[in-house]
């Protein structure tokens, strides 16, 4: 039994239109993903934009509608909004990618991050204080800004809070929806290095949702790759980065960009290569709607998504 | 458009359902009854009742509803209690006026602001847009009754360039000239206070349009390659700018109902808003249920015909 | 470690939002002239009528009817012998009074309305929007006259009720858009996360988010209630006569001899209508041009 189990879990997203504006077509966003994560361990989701990596993790923690699947976590489904979900609410948090936009802008750090305490926990007034005081030192930020506003912060600090905020009720299971995309390049490490520092720290297990394959190499054991909606690979992230399978991880692991200037004659060579590749293959690996195939395994992690017969 | 225009429709049906229910039970709450204007306070209580029972006084109210809207389809609205005859008669002599009052009102609207809107856009930010906004702002803030008291004072009574009362000089011959001209010469006034006060909305709107535009890429393309400033105007702002102002009268219509009531009270003008005035004072009530109800109605269908109208010039507000 | 942090650091606060928008407007000259205009008007009414009374201003006197403006009655005297000045400072403190009511009623109402619809979406706003476009529809004075044509028992209560009732739309409008807005940005969706409840998210963020919104619209909805007030009252339809308002005095000149001949009945009330309502809008486009400037800023 996994930490979190996601089974076949689809969120369509319905369009409306004519004249009664009924529903006349589905946007599957997220079309049959399955993947399960280990307890202190990182999970990379990688996709381009639309691929439906931020919509799993969304799904996950409730802010968008399943349509069908399963998300068991520690053993408990999770998947109907109910209160059944709502005590498991404390154990699963989230980073938001934009640190300008997920904070409340008419509200004071203390208030900010005292939130999640004030919904689950019963403090006296100084009991707070001390706790979200505790919690801004753990993110490296002085305990003495607690009556700032968010726009008295840096991009990289607002990040911090946000994650202040997010651990603030010891949960088990942390989403990070591209939690350092918004962030200048330099400022990104830092935040990376911190949020594996407190995974240690805090026994943490993440969901890790990034599009960029050097972020996510950095930071994940488990990796899936995801294309319009589906999984076109998963694997360790040594066998997604060593030995991709699929035409469309290769491409992406081709695109990594390579600091050492002697091999990048080599890598241009390789990234021809496998461009050539993609073209002429493309039809093998993707169906008449250009949609992944389902997923076949080629060892005990990794698993690709190629036709039956293939 | 045709989607949209039927959609529209579709939305208006139940409004206009509502409605007619509202006034319906608005009517039922007024005090007393049809009967009460009309019968003789001698005959007997029980005769009164009588009489009751068979006009369907105590019927479920569905019912009643029912007998009441086939009487609005047919246009039966019952009979004033105080000019003793049918209520649709005593109507159709007030919504002639109303209606040119409200004609009247809204081409001086436009003839007033378009032009200014125009001007305060194409020279925005210099002396003569800020004379324009200082009116138009004035105009926003000023209540329309206190306005048309004093161009009634001024122009009425201390200068006497204008009558102060009734929509037609007695005496004179329907159909001919002189009457024509009587009648538009006392719907002036009313018609330019209201006008001068509801041109507000449409500056604004133009100059916002216009300062706008001018930024887009089109126009400052079509200056790049040598139009002249006339040729921009016409060609490119305008269209885009006037159209939606054209489709906005079907709003005005509410806006003019609620100025009619003032100005035809004050100007003693004899149209649908002095009536309704004068039935709600005298209590008559089957004209006050008349008239709100065709009011009602007739806001309701001009927003019908300003969202079909803007929906065919306007594309962007179909997608709502 | 919790010991070191007993000790409290000093905690620095920064200005909030509000004193930002003060700043701005005081900076407003125009603003600022209508702002104390407005204070000394409303002091010096609510003041004096302190003092008035207002059973021996409403007393008919029958031996000084229509007097003009003289040393005992500074504006003269109307129809019924009554002083028009004590009418006026009593009118203007009735009218200003049922103005604040029928602005913080409706926007009670157009906020919570615009909220729900905004925040909730869908179905909800759907439902909430068409009701929205029937009273919308409506003319509000004509459906206000028809109203008290109606209610059997009608004082201040009744009447600032029905005002209400058909005065909610434009602020419920604005307060929704905004909404609509505001709840795709992801500190809401934060705190859905964080485990806050619809409620809580509604009136703790999405409101204090609204505020700017709400203060312009409350401050120009001011302006147009007394407006929509006297305009009422001067068509016979708002205050009972005992109570005068500015309408009131007003309406006296719907007499075409008042209206020609005694300007000081009806010039008076109508000056102090136009200067009230001026200054509230002038104080409230600074207002707006206050919340526009710091969202500018960032």
């Amino acid at each position: 039994m996994g930490f979190l189990e996601v089974k076949d879990l689809k969120v369509h997203f319905p369009i409306k239109g004519g004249i009664f504006g009924r529903t006349v077509d589905h946007v599957k966003a997220v079309d049959g993903v399955s993947f399960t994560l280990e307890k202190g361990k990182t999970y990379g989701l990688v996709g381009e934009s639309g691929s439906g990596k931020s919509t799993t993790g969304r799904a996950i923690i409730g802010l968008n509608k399943i349509t069908s699947g399963n998300v068991t976590f520690e053993g408990n489904d999770i998947t109907a909004n109910n209160r059944s979900r709502a005590s498991f609410r404390k154990d699963i948090q989230m980073i938001f990618q934009d640190p300008y936009s997920s904070l409340n802008p008419k509200k004071r750090v203390i208030d900010l991050v005292a939130e999640p305490l004030r919904n689950f926990e019963k403090l006296s007034r100084k009991e707070e204080r001390i706790r979200v005081q505790e919690l801004l030192e753990l993110v490296g930020l002085s305990p003495e800004s607690i009556l700032k506003y968010p726009h008295e912060f840096s991009g990289g600090q607002r990040q911090r809070i946000g994650i202040a905020r997010a651990v603030a009720l010891k949960p088990k299971l942390i989403i990070a929806d591209e939690p350092v995309s918004a962030l200048d390049v330099s400022v990104q490490a830092q935040v990376l290095n911190f949020m594996q520092e407190i995974q240690n720290e805090l026994d943490l297990t993440y969901l890790f949702i990034s599009h960029d394959l050097g972020v996510i190499k950095h930071m994940c054991d488990h990796i899936g790759i995801m294309y319009k909606g589906r999984f076109v690979e998963e694997g360790t992230a040594n066998e997604i980065f060593e030995s991709p399978q699929h035409i469309y991880t290769k491409r992406l692991v081709a695109a990594i960009p390579e600091i050492d200037p002697h091999k990048r004659e080599e890598l241009k060579k390789f990234r021809l290569e496998v461009n050539t590749e993609y073209e002429q293959a493309y039809n093998d690996y993707f169906d008449e709607e250009g949609l992944a195939y389902g997923l076949k395994p080629i060892s005990d992690t990794h698993l690709v998504a190629l036709p039956e017969k293939g | 458009m045709w989607k949209f225009s039927l959609r529209r429709i579709m939305i208006m049906i139940p409004q206009l359902i509502v409605l007619s229910i509202f006034i319906f039970v608005l009517a039922k709450m007024m005090p007393g009854d049809a009967l009460s204007g009309q019968i003789d306070p001698n005959i007997d209580p029980e005769r009164i009742e009588e009489i009751r029972v068979q006009m369907g006084w105590y019927d479920p109210w569905h019912e009643q509803y029912a007998s009441w809207i086939g009487g609005v389809v047919t246009g039966d609205f019952g009979d004033s209690f105080r000019f003793k005859m049918p209520v649709t008669e005593i109507i159709s002599q007030r919504i002639v006026n109303s209606f040119w009052l409200s004609l009247v009102t809204l081409i001086l609207t436009y003839l007033i602001a378009i032009p200014l809107g125009i001007t305060s856009g194409r020279y925005n930010d210099t002396l003569r847009d800020q004379l324009i906004q200082g009116y138009s702002y004035l105009g926003f803030a000023t209540p329309l009754f206190i306005f048309a008291l004093v161009m009634l004072w001024v122009f009425g009574f201390k200068l006497g360039w204008f009558p102060t009362s009734g929509s037609v000089t007695p005496g004179l011959e329907p159909g001919t000239f002189d009457y024509f001209m009587s009648k538009f010469y006392h719907l002036l006034l009313p018609a330019l206070s209201m006008a001068l006060i509801a041109t507000y909305n449409t500056i604004l709107y133009l100059r916002n349009e216009i300062v706008d535009t001018k930024q887009k890429d089109f126009v400052l393309t079509a200056k790049a390659k040598g139009a002249s400033e006339t040729r921009i105007y016409n060609q490119h702002i305008l269209r885009n700018s006037l159209l939606p102002i054209a489709a906005f009268f079907g709003y005005e219509i509410t806006l003019l109902i609620g100025g009619s009531i003032f100005i035809e009270n004050i100007f003693g003008y004899p149209g649908m808003g002095q009536l309704l005035v004068e039935s709600v004072t005298l209590r008559d009530y089957s004209v006050v249920t008349a008239t709100t109800l065709l009011f009602g109605a007739a806001s309701v269908l001009g927003a019908l015909l300003s969202d079909i109208i803007l929906s065919i010039v306007d594309p962007r507000i179909r997608i709502k | 470690m919790e010991k070191a942090l007993e000790i409290k650091p000093k905690a620095i606060k920064s200005p909030s939002g509000f004193s930002i928008i003060w700043r701005e407007l005081v900076r407003d000259k125009l603003a600022l002239i209508s702002l104390i205009l407005l204070i000394l008007i409303i002091a010096f009414v609510y003041g004096v009528s302190l003092v008035l009374d207002q059973e021996e201003i409403v007393k008919v006197d029958l031996f000084s009817i229509h007097e003009a403006p003289s040393e005992e009655f500074i504006l003269g005297t109307d129809h019924g012998g009554r002083d028009v000045f004590g009418q006026l400072i009593i009118g203007t403190k009735n009218s200003l009074s049922i103005a604040i009511i029928v602005t913080v009623l409706t926007g009670i109402v157009g906020i919570v309305f615009g909220l729900v619809a905004g925040y909730f979406g869908g179905h909800v706003d759907n439902v909430l929007m068409r009701i929205l476009d029937f009273f919308n529809i409506l003319p509000f004075t004509m459906i206000v006259i028809a109203f008290v044509a109606v209610v059997p028992k009608y004082s201040v209560m009744t009447f600032s009720l029905i005002m209400t009732a058909f005065l909610w739309m434009g602020i419920a409008r604005l307060i929704r858009s905004k909404a609509l807005q505001e709840k795709e940005l992801d500190y809401i969706q934060a705190a859905k996360t964080l485990g806050t409840s619809n409620i809580k998210i509604i009136f703790k963020h999405l409101l204090p988010n609204c505020m700017s919104l709400i203060i312009v619209t409350m401050t120009i909805n001011l302006a147009a209630n007394i407006g929509l007030e006297s305009g009422l009252s001067f068509l016979g339809f708002g205050f009972p006569e005992s109570t005068p308002s500015l309408g009131t005095l007003l309406s006296y000149a719907r007499n075409p001899q008042t209206l020609e001949f005694r300007w000081w009945i009806w010039v008076p009330a109508s000056l102090l209508i136009l200067i009230l309502m001026l200054a509230i809008n002038n104080v409230g486009s600074a207002l707006r041009r206050a919340t526009d400037a710091r969202q500018r800023r960032g």
